[in-house]
Parts: C-alpha cells; sequence; structure tokens
C-alpha cells in the first residue's frame, strides 16, 4: 500500500473534516441504490401498463408509482446534492491546508535550499501540484463511493434479469475501460506537448519583447515573426494531434454505448421472444445502462490520473522532507559589534572557497565600506552576517558571542538591508517603506531616500499600488524605495548592498548627504561599485576573488597602484564627462 | 495591520458585444469551406440523431411487442432494425469524429494567423507601445488572449448557434409524434432552461471570483518565494505566513461558493429530468391505458428528451466562453487598432548602404507637449568620422540617439541621412545601415552565434568568426563548452560586463553598419577588459560614421567632434 503513504499527509488533513468526509460517503452509496430502485421501478411499471388489461393496474395505481418515482428522486437530488457539497468541499479545505502547511514550511527552510531551488519549479510544486492532488481526490471520493455501490449492484440486477444481456453489456463495459486506460496516457502526453508548445511561444515573444529595443534597432522584426511562425505551426500541429486523440475517445465511448444499446435490445428482443424477459425489464436493463456509463468513464478517468497525482504527491513531500534551517542559538538583544576573525568560507557541494581569510572588526556607528569587481565575495560576506549561510565556528562572532549561537532571527535584527535589486510586494508604496512597522513615518525616510522627488508620478502618492500587480517603478525609484524600508526598519546597522547603482549622480550626492543626519549613529555598511558611495567610509575593504587586498581610507587607498586606483580614476573621468567638462 | 493591499478584490466586467464578429470575420474568411462543411455535418448528425429513436420505437412496438405478447417475432425485422441503428451510430460516430477534427483544424489556424497577425503587428508599433506595455502582459495577449478566441471560433458561434436549432427541431417533432406528451414536455423545458440560466449567472460570477482570487494568491506566493531575502532579512515570516492564510482560506470560502452552485445544479438537473420522466410516465401510461401511447413511443419520447437537456447546458456553458472570448477580442483588436510608430512613408525610398554623413536640423523632441527633451539640435556628421556625446544624465543624450534609428521622431526639424530625410526612407533599409551597441546589453536566449547575427542567416559564420577574432573576444567565446555554438545562460549572466560588452561589439561589427551608435558602458569593467575595449572600439570605429555616448577621457580625445548635451541643448566642442 505504498499509494496510502504516499496520501498520509493529504488523508490527514482530509481527516480534519472527518465529519463532512463521512457524510459525504454517506450520501453517495445511498444514493446509487435508489438509482437502481428507480430503474427497476421504471421497468415494473411498463410490464404493468402493457398488461394492464388482465386488471389490476389502473390510473390511481400509476399516479401513486409516477409520484413515489419522483418522492425518490426528490431524495436522490438532496442526497446527490450533499455527497458533492460535503466531499468536494472536504477536499477544498485539504488543498488550502496543504497549500498552508507547504507555505509554513518553505518560511523555515534555508536560504540556500532555496538558491538551489528552482522558483518556477518551486511554485508548480506549492500551486498545480496540491491542485492536481485534491482535483483527484475530490471525484475519487465522489464517484468511487457511487460506482462502489451502482455498478456491482447494476451488474446483479442485469444478471438476475438475462446473464446472456448483462454478459454482452459486461463486455463493452471492459472494452471501454480498457480503452480509455489505452488513451489516457496518450492524451496527457500529447496535452503536456500542446502545454510545452504554448510555453515556448510564451517564452518566445517575452524574450523579443524584453530584447525589442535590439530587434527593433537592427532591423530584425522579420526573422522574429519567421520565427514565431514556426512556433505556432508545431502549435497547431500538437493541437490537431490532440483534437485527433480526442475524437477517438469519443468515438470509443459513444461507439461502447451505441454498441451496448443495440446488443441488449437486441439480444433482449430474443430473450422477449423466449419469454424470459420481459419489456419492463429490458426497458430497466437500458436505463442502468445509462445511469452506468457516466460514473464509468469517470473510473476510467480517475485510474488514469492517478499515476499523475502519485507524482504530484511525490514531488509535495520531497519539499517537505527537506531539512529546515538550523535554529541553533538562542535569542539575544545585540548593539552590533561584528567581529570577523580569519573567516574562510566555501559554498555547500562546491570546491573553492568564496572568502578566503578575512579578518574585520566593525564597532557600533562605524562606516564600512566594501568594493571589489562582480564575484570577489562581497555579497558572500553580507549573507553571512545575515546568517543565510553558517561560517565555521569561531570565524563571526556578534557582540562577542559566536554567531552560531544566536538565533537566525536575533542576527539579522541587527541589520537592515536595502539590495540593489530590492523585490517589492504588489503592495502601497508606503506599505513597502513601512514593511509591518506600525507607526512609521514614511513620508520622513522616503524624503531622507530622496523618493520624495518622485512623488508626482505616482497616481495615488502614498497610497499607490506598486510591484508586480501595481505600478512599475524604474531601477532607481526601487533602490530609493529599498533605502527607505532599511531606514524605516531602525536597526542597529544600515546595509547598502549596491543600493545606488541606478541613481544619478546628483541624486547620490544627496541621498549620502541626508544619510549623514538619518543613519543616526547606526552602524553604516555600503557595499558598492561606485567609489564616491565609501569615499567618506572609516575603513575601505577591498575584495578580490575572496580575498582582502586592501584595506584602509580613501585617501590612502587612492594612492596606492591597484583596483581601488584604477576605478577610482576612471570613474573620476566620467563625472568629469557628466559635467560636460573636457580639457 | 494594514498591509499587502494590492491583493483587494477587484473585477473586470466584460461586455457581450457581437460587434467583434465583425472583426475577427477576415481571420475566418480563407477558411470559410472548412467551416461550411463543419455546419453540413452538424446538420447531417442531427438527421441522425432524429432517426435513432425511431429506429429502437419501431424495434419495441414491432417485433419485440409482438414477442412479449406471444405472436411470432420477426427476426428478419429486427435484424434490419439492428443494422439500421448500427449503420446510423456508425455514420454518428464518424461524423463527430470529422467534426471534431475540423473545428480543431479550422480554429487552430483561424488562430494562428491572429496570432502572427498581432506579433507583426507589435512590431510595427514600435517603441513607444512597448514603453507603455510590460513585456509580460503583451506575451498574455500572445498567448492567452488569442487562446480564448480558439473555442469562440472553432465551435462557439456555429455550436451556439446550432444548439438552438436543435431545441427548436426537438421540440418540433416532439409535437409532430404526440400533442399531449409534447405540451407536457413544453412545461419541462422551461423548467431545465431556468435550471441553467440561473446556474450560469451564479457559477459565472462565483468562479470568476475565485478564479481572480487564486491568481492573487499565486502571485503572491511567487512574490514571497522571489523575495525570501528581504522577508527573512527583516523577520516578516509570521507576517507573510497570516496574510497567506488569510489568501489561501478566501480561495477555499470562494470555491465553497461555487461547489454550492455546482451541487445545486447537478442536482437539480439530474432532478428536472426524472420529474419529467415521472410525468412523462404518468401521461404517457395515461394514453397507454386509453390506446394512444405506445410503449415505442414512450421510449422514443424518453431518448428525445434526453437529447435536449444536452443543448440547453451546453448554452448556459457557452455564455461564459463567449463571454471571455469577446473581452480577449476587445483586448487584440484594441491593439491592431493601434497606429504604427513610426508612421510608414507614403512613398519610402530604399536607404542605398555607403558612407553615412547625417544631418540634424533644428530638431526637437518632446515626450509630453510641455516637456521638451530637447531642442533646436543642429548637427553635422560627415562621413567616417566620430562624433561624443557627454553632458549629465537624463540631458537628452540617449534621445538625440533613438532619433537616428527612427526609435522615435523628432516632434520638430529634420534629420536627413546622406541628404534623405529619415522619415522618406524605407524603415527597414535604415536600421539594416545602422548598429547599436548599448550600455547594457541585452542577450537572448540562444546560442552565441544567433546572439550575434540575430538569427539573420544571410550573415555567414565565418564573419561572425572574424568579428569575434577583430574584437579581441575569441579568447573567451572559444573557452565556452561548444565555442561559437554555446547556449547563452540566464540572459548572459554568466558573462561579466566587459565581456557582454565585447559580444555587443562584436554584434555590430558582423552587421558591418555605415552608421554605429554606441553608449559606452560604465559599471563594472576591470582595467584588463578596458584595455581590450578601446583596442575593440579602433577596430569598430574604423571607416564608418559614429555617434558615441562618451564616458572615457580616451574616447572624446579620439573623436572628430564632441558634443556637450545639456537641458535639451546642444553645443559642439572642439
Amino acid at each position: 500500500m505504498r499509494i496510502l503513504t504516499r496520501f498520509r499527509r493529504g488523508f490527514s488533513l482530509l481527516w480534519e473534516r472527518k465529519w463532512q468526509v463521512l457524510r459525504g460517503l454517506a450520501c453517495m452509496p445511498i444514493s446509487a441504490l435508489l438509482v437502481l430502485w428507480m430503474a427497476q421501478l421504471l421497468g415494473r411499471v411498463v410490464d404493468r401498463l402493457r398488461t394492464h388489461s388482465d386488471g389490476g393496474y389502473d390510473e390511481s395505481a400509476l399516479l401513486e408509482d409516477c409520484l413515489l418515482l419522483a418522492a425518490i428522486a426528490a431524495v436522490d437530488a438532496v442526497l446527490r446534492f450533499g455527497g458533492r457539497h460535503q466531499l468536494i468541499n472536504a477536499s477544498r479545505h485539504m488543498e488550502a491546508r496543504l497549500k498552508s502547511e507547504l507555505n509554513a514550511h518553505l518560511a523555515k527552510l534555508s536560504i540556500s535550499w532555496f538558491d538551489r531551488a528552482r522558483t518556477g519549479d518551486l511554485l508548480s510544486r506549492i500551486t498545480q501540484d496540491v491542485e492536481l492532488v485534491r482535483f483527484v481526490t475530490g471525484p475519487t471520493l465522489l464517484y468511487g463511493t457511487s460506482a462502489i455501490v451502482l455498478v456491482p449492484g447494476g451488474v446483479y440486477l442485469m444478471l438476475e434479469f438475462s446473464p446472456l444481456v448483462a454478459g454482452a453489456a459486461l463486455v463493452s463495459f471492459v472494452i471501454m475501460l480498457a480503452g480509455i486506460a489505452l488513451l489516457m496516457p496518450r492524451l496527457h502526453k500529447h496535452s503536456k506537448a500542446v502545454q510545452e508548445a504554448i510555453a515556448e511561444i510564451s517564452q518566445r515573444a517575452a524574450e523579443s519583447f524584453n530584447g525589442i529595443r535590439v530587434l527593433l534597432a537592427f532591423a530584425r522584426g522579420r526573422g522574429e515573426v519567421e520565427a514565431m511562425s514556426q512556433l505556432s505551426n508545431r502549435y497547431v500541429d500538437c493541437n490537431i494531434e490532440l483534437a485527433k486523440l480526442r475524437a477517438w475517445f469519443n468515438v470509443l465511448i459513444h461507439a461502447c454505448r451505441e454498441i451496448v444499446i443495440i446488443a441488449v435490445v437486441v439480444l433482449g428482443a430474443i430473450e422477449v421472444g423466449n419469454g424470459t424477459l420481459t419489456i419492463g425489464q429490458l426497458l430497466t436493463f437500458l436505463a442502468l445502462l445509462g445511469a452506468m456509463v457516466w460514473p464509468l468513464i469517470a473510473i476510467g478517468w480517475i485510474v488514469a490520473s492517478w499515476h499523475r497525482a502519485v507524482a504530484a504527491a511525490d514531488r509535495i513531500e520531497e519539499v517537505f522532507s527537506a531539512e529546515p534551517e538550523a535554529q541553533t542559538g538562542r535569542d539575544v538583544e545585540l548593539h552590533g559589534r561584528i567581529e570577523i576573525r580569519g573567516l574562510t568560507f566555501t559554498y555547500p557541494e562546491q570546491s573553492q572557497p568564496a572568502l578566503i581569510d578575512i579578518d574585520l572588526t566593525i564597532e557600533p556607528g562605524q562606516r564600512i565600506g566594501v568594493v571589489g569587481p562582480i564575484g570577489s565575495g562581497k555579497s558572500t560576506l553580507l549573507a553571512i552576517l545575515l546568517r543565510f549561510y553558517d561560517p565555521p565556528r569561531g570565524t563571526v562572532l556578534v557582540d562577542g558571542i559566536d554567531i552560531l549561537d544566536i538565533s537566525p532571527k536575533s542576527v539579522r535584527k541587527v541589520f537592515a538591508v536595502a539590495p540593489q535589486d530590492p523585490f517589492l510586494f504588489s503592495d502601497t508604496l508606503g506599505g513597502n517603506i513601512s514593511f509591518g512597522h506600525e507607526d512609521v513615518d514614511v513620508e520622513g525616510f522616503a524624503a531622507a531616500a530622496s523618493l520624495d522627488t518622485d512623488l508626482d508620478a505616482f497616481p495615488e502618492g502614498w497610497e499607490t499600488i506598486v510591484g508586480e500587480r501595481g505600478v512599475t517603478l524604474s531601477g532607481g525609484q526601487k533602490q530609493r524605495t529599498s533605502l527607505a524600508r532599511a531606514l524605516a526598519a531602525d536597526r542597529p546597522a544600515l546595509v547598502l548592498d549596491d543600493t545606488l547603482s541606478a541613481v544619478d549622480l546628483a541624486t547620490e550626492r544627496r541621498i549620502l548627504d541626508n544619510l549623514r543626519s538619518a543613519r543616526g549613529n547606526r552602524t553604516l555598511v555600503a557595499i558598492a561599485h561606485r567609489l564616491s558611495i565609501v569615499q567618506e567610509s572609516d575603513l575601505i575593504l577591498v575584495l578580490e576573488d575572496g580575498r582582502v587586498t586592501a584595506r584602509g581610507k580613501h585617501a590612502e587607498l587612492v594612492r596606492q597602484p591597484g583596483y581601488y586606483a584604477d576605478t577610482w580614476r576612471r570613474q573620476s573621468e566620467e563625472t568629469m564627462l557628466e559635467r560636460g567638462l573636457p580639457e | 495591520m494594514v498591509q499587502f493591499r494590492g491583493y483587494s478584490d477587484d473585477q473586470v466586467e466584460a461586455r457581450l458585444d457581437f460587434a467583434h464578429l465583425r472583426d475577427i470575420w477576415p481571420f475566418v474568411r480563407p477558411y470559410r469551406g472548412a467551416f461550411a462543411a463543419c455546419l453540413l455535418i452538424l446538420l447531417l448528425s442531427f438527421g441522425i440523431e432524429i432517426l435513432g429513436p425511431f429506429l429502437v420505437r419501431w424495434a419495441i412496438d414491432g417485433p419485440i411487442a409482438d414477442a412479449a405478447d406471444g405472436r411470432p417475432m420477426d427476426v428478419s425485422a429486427i435484424a434490419w432494425l439492428g443494422g439500421a441503428y448500427l449503420a446510423t451510430s456508425l455514420v454518428g460516430t464518424f461524423l463527430s469524429f470529422s467534426y471534431g477534427m475540423l473545428t480543431a483544424k479550422n480554429g487552430q489556424r483561424v488562430v494562428r494567423d491572429l496570432r502572427l497577425h498581432l506579433f507583426r503587428h507589435m512590431f510595427l508599433l514600435g517603441p513607444p507601445f512597448f514603453d507603455k506595455n510590460p513585456a509580460g502582459k503583451l506575451v498574455t495577449r500572445i498567448t492567452s488572449d488569442v487562446e480564448n478566441l480558439n473555442e469562440l471560433i472553432a465551435t462557439g458561434v456555429l455550436q451556439t448557434v446550432f444548439d438552438l436549432l436543435k431545441i427548436v427541431g426537438i421540440v418540433a417533432v416532439l409535437f409532430l409524434l404526440d400533442f399531449d406528451l409534447a405540451l407536457f414536455g413544453l412545461v419541462v423545458i422551461p423548467l431545465l432552461v431556468g435550471v441553467s440560466l440561473m446556474f450560469r449567472r451564479y457559477a459565472r460570477d462565483a468562479y470568476r471570483k475565485v478564479r481572480s482570487r487564486l491568481a492573487k494568491q499565486n502571485a503572491f506566493t511567487a512574490e514571497t518565494v522571489g523575495g525570501v531575502r528581504a522577508i527573512r532579512g527583516y523577520g516578516r515570516e509570521a507576517a507573510v505566513q497570516q496574510h497567506f492564510d488569510e489568501l489561501n482560506e478566501g480561495t477555499r470560502d470562494g470555491w465553497r461558493e461555487t461547489i454550492l452552485y455546482f451541487a445545486m445544479f447537478f442536482a437539480l438537473v439530474e432532478l428536472a429530468l426524472r420529474f419529467s420522466q415521472a410525468g412523462l410516465l404518468y401521461v404517457g401510461g395515461r394514453g397507454i391505458f386509453e390506446g394512444t401511447v405506445t410503449a415505442g413511443l414512450f421510449v422514443q419520447f424518453w431518448m428525445y428528451f434526453t437529447k435536449l437537456s444536452e443543448p440547453i447546458r451546453e448554452l448556459g456553458e457557452k455564455y461564459n466562453v463567449l463571454q471571455s472570448a469577446f473581452s480577449s477580442s476587445e483586448r487584440i483588436f484594441g491593439i491592431l487598432g493601434e497606429a504604427e510608430s513610426p508612421p510608414r512613408a507614403k512613398d519610402p525610398v530604399e536607404s542605398r548602404p555607403g558612407p553615412a554623413t547625417l544631418r540634424f536640423r533644428d530638431v526637437a523632441f518632446r515626450y509630453l507637449p510641455d516637456v521638451p527633451v530637447l531642442d533646436g539640435v543642429d548637427l553635422d556628421v560627415p562621413a567616417g568620422t566620430t562624433c561624443a556625446f557627454i553632458g549629465p544624465t537624463g540631458a537628452g543624450k540617449s534621445t538625440i540617439l533613438s532619433l537616428v534609428s527612427r526609435l522615435h521622431d523628432p516632434t520638430e526639424g529634420r534629420i536627413t541621412l546622406d541628404g534623405d530625410d529619415l522619415r522618406d526612407l524605407e524603415l527597414e533599409s535604415l536600421r539594416r545601415r545602422i548598429a547599436v551597441v548599448p550600455q547594457d546589453v541585452f542577450l537572448f536566449t540562444g546560442t552565441i552565434l544567433e546572439n550575434l547575427r540575430l538569427s539573420d542567416e544571410s550573415i555567414p559564420e565565418l564573419r561572425v568568426r572574424e568579428a569575434i577574432d577583430a574584437i579581441g573576444a575569441a579568447d573567451f567565446v572559444n573557452a565556452l563548452d561548444g565555442g561559437l555554438h554555446a547556449q547563452v545562460e540566464e540572459r548572459g549572466a554568466t558573462f561579466s560586463q566587459g565581456e557582454r560588452q565585447l559580444l555587443a561589439m562584436a554584434r555590430a561589427l558582423c552587421h558591418d553598419p555605415d552608421l554605429l551608435i554606441l553608449d559606452e558602458a560604465t559599471a563594472n569593467i576591470d582595467s584588463e577588459s578596458e584595455a581590450r575595449i578601446q583596442r575593440a572600439l579602433d577596430v569598430l570605429f574604423e571607416d564608418r560614421t559614429v555617434l558615441v555616448v562618451a564616458h572615457r577621457l580616451s574616447t572624446v580625445r579620439s573623436a572628430d567632434q564632441v558634443i556637450v548635451v545639456d537641458g535639451g541643448r546642444v553645443q559642439v566642442r572642439s
């Protein structure tokens, strides 16, 4: 019963609604019994009608039977409603709980886990895979419990009437089920091909639109349309293949149903001739066939979908089985004195160290600059300070305590990071700045980050919705929002992670001026490519290939030949040209 | 706590507007024969559907009744009727198969044509269009919106008309067969229609609501995964979980509503059918007592009734499909109605390759009526010379360059290339003479080769190799696994800034432009890359007319003229 262990989590969540499930499960078999009863009653009435001349059946008896039929139908309708309502709701409850638990589990996983996970894949697990499990669970309960009674009951009744006719019907059903089981996997395969084909179109279009300026400038529009035309043709072919399968699927069901009817009518007619079957029983037969076809199709469909649901459940379990982030360490209030002693760090599953032998002491209130080319280890250093990754014991201390002995939550409370490419949530501009902190002087912090000058660009001021589902901000506006957010968080240390890279020089100047007073007595750690940002730092660290290749104040570093002096010269030239003053 | 308010409920109402069918017609027209065939198939299959129950009735009232009443059964009659039924089933199956295939083909082809037309048109709309529409939104137009039209085109209109016809047709047949029974049927049909209509409205609204909630929940999930570092860094895990649970429960409650309607609908449709069955049994039974109705007629009636419920149910569902298709077509034809930018010249002149001389005469440009970006710009760039632009960010340097390749047109004044006004030139021939090296290099998913020649097969691979050699990018390109045929990963994020710049220069060089537009890269270039870029520039600038936004002194020094751009005005130095 491997399937049961796979779905254990789903079942236990479903069981949270056990009365709902039980009520629903009780409804469906009873409804199935009523369907059988109605089919029988129909046949009996027709037989009585045919033999009414023999006496004993009149209009009032007919009316009674018809009313009984209507009454059964009414009860059946209530049961059908109840069964579907209870079971599908229970399955939706399971889906919601599963999503919530997944989300809660994700919150515990380490950043390095997120680094390894591919975003698209992860999202499809949280959304589509959970929905797929739900999608199979609900109907399985609903049609399963109904079919368990309906199919054996129907077969029993048929056998009682006429084993020959029942045999013919059963053979057709078996063929139909076998056909469904055979076609379903292909249907899945082809619908996947169709999805992939449209995904390709979508990706290609996204590429074209993102690179539109290049394409327009090089007059390559025609080439893109040509490529799109090929993709579209392939998509059409995939769709026609799928349509063909679907058409065959319909042929199968249609043909089976019709052939059953012919077989039943022809064979039944012969039996009627032999006197072993009445016309009424023949009608009951046809009614039973009609009632059984749909649950059988549903069963075929469910059986064929189960392997996908099992695969989806496995992918979900994989996320659940990922180890949560180490929660070692205690909660402490920290001032933010940071000591790094001979830190060498290698990312998990990599051989080359990202940081080699780093020494650094940051006193509260100091201004520290970290510069260096891309990939020199600046971001790694920051990630370790935030305990997104664990360094070797004894190499990083905060307030004299080894970082491994401090809970990640406490460590992170020391820093307010403003990243270069910040993530803005679909929320108001103000909400993105206060970011959950109450009574925040949004305007004040926005002014310090020089964002107030752009307020006119936002239709509803601080109440404008921004982010994925709102107004798109320019790179510079995003960065300044991120800075305002970091200031609003009011943490002992403010970290600028190349925060002002998309901001023009004049604005940068203004922000740096504002920061002098806005940062108060907070520590300022500035990671930057533009040296004007670290120029005033008490200590500047130059990182190259994971090592500190130079350290000191700006005045000292510009005089030493090397990365810092080179970069300074280049950036000064650029600034000069921006001011329009050559010579 | 007021938070994440981006997710408040919002609903878009779409109108049912048949005017769009006229817009769609030109795309359907080429396949009108196939659509006519579909209509024919539908009519034929309707005939088959009417015929089947007659055969069943004849079998029951003929040989079967004989047998039941102890008369000798006419075996040949039952064989004949069985055979006829089998034949009609086979023909019906064949027709439904052909219908499925034909409609799929028709819909897909029309939709493909529409998609390509839309895609091509977007290119003609130019930068202003792409500036105001995010790429993600446009991708949705090309994919889901076009897709939404598929069902409308393939089966929507035809099927809806036919469903209506079918209902009328079956009712007519019922009346011809037996007036009393048919009259009873007319009582039941409104009941079914009523249930369907009610369901249609409530379920659609509920479903739409839950779809929009689910979309928001999924978007939030995507944001929390993308923004995981910000959430952890600021310790916002609990608030995120709380908000997620709110959204999640909102979605679940939304589902609860749809489940209620669906459960009601399925139960009620079943109930309506059963009630009419009981009623039919009673009315028919009385007819049997009176001798006006036979068992066969009763069964035939019953079969028609079952058939009737199908188009009625379909109509309810089709309404939703049509509605979403109409709102999509509104968006699509809205784009198709937009004017091309730049506008096409009346009698375009082909711009011929050769040395390029560029002139600006009193050029002004503004995005908004009262905000001039450029004003009174006069420039002369003789063929084969280099013109460097300097000045503060936002002063208009990039705008001047964008006017040359006609990404925008001047609001006033004129720009000429070799004496021809740019606006009179055939756009593609103009752009083929120009190559652009932007500051921020865009690399497409694909091989290096495809990225350099931009899938222009007329540029031989050899020329691309020569360009790479000349630019000095050969060493790192050849070091890649697959060399020139290596796939660009993560939009080129694996390359350093300097390498990306070199690739952009190689891209320009292999297109061998007469006029080169270049925005020098600044950030993150190490000293070694800088020296390489300097050598590459020397190669690239040779024998070409060059407009360059300069960020380095050496570029300014080697330029033939230097233009200072400030506040939208230009000043010529040296």
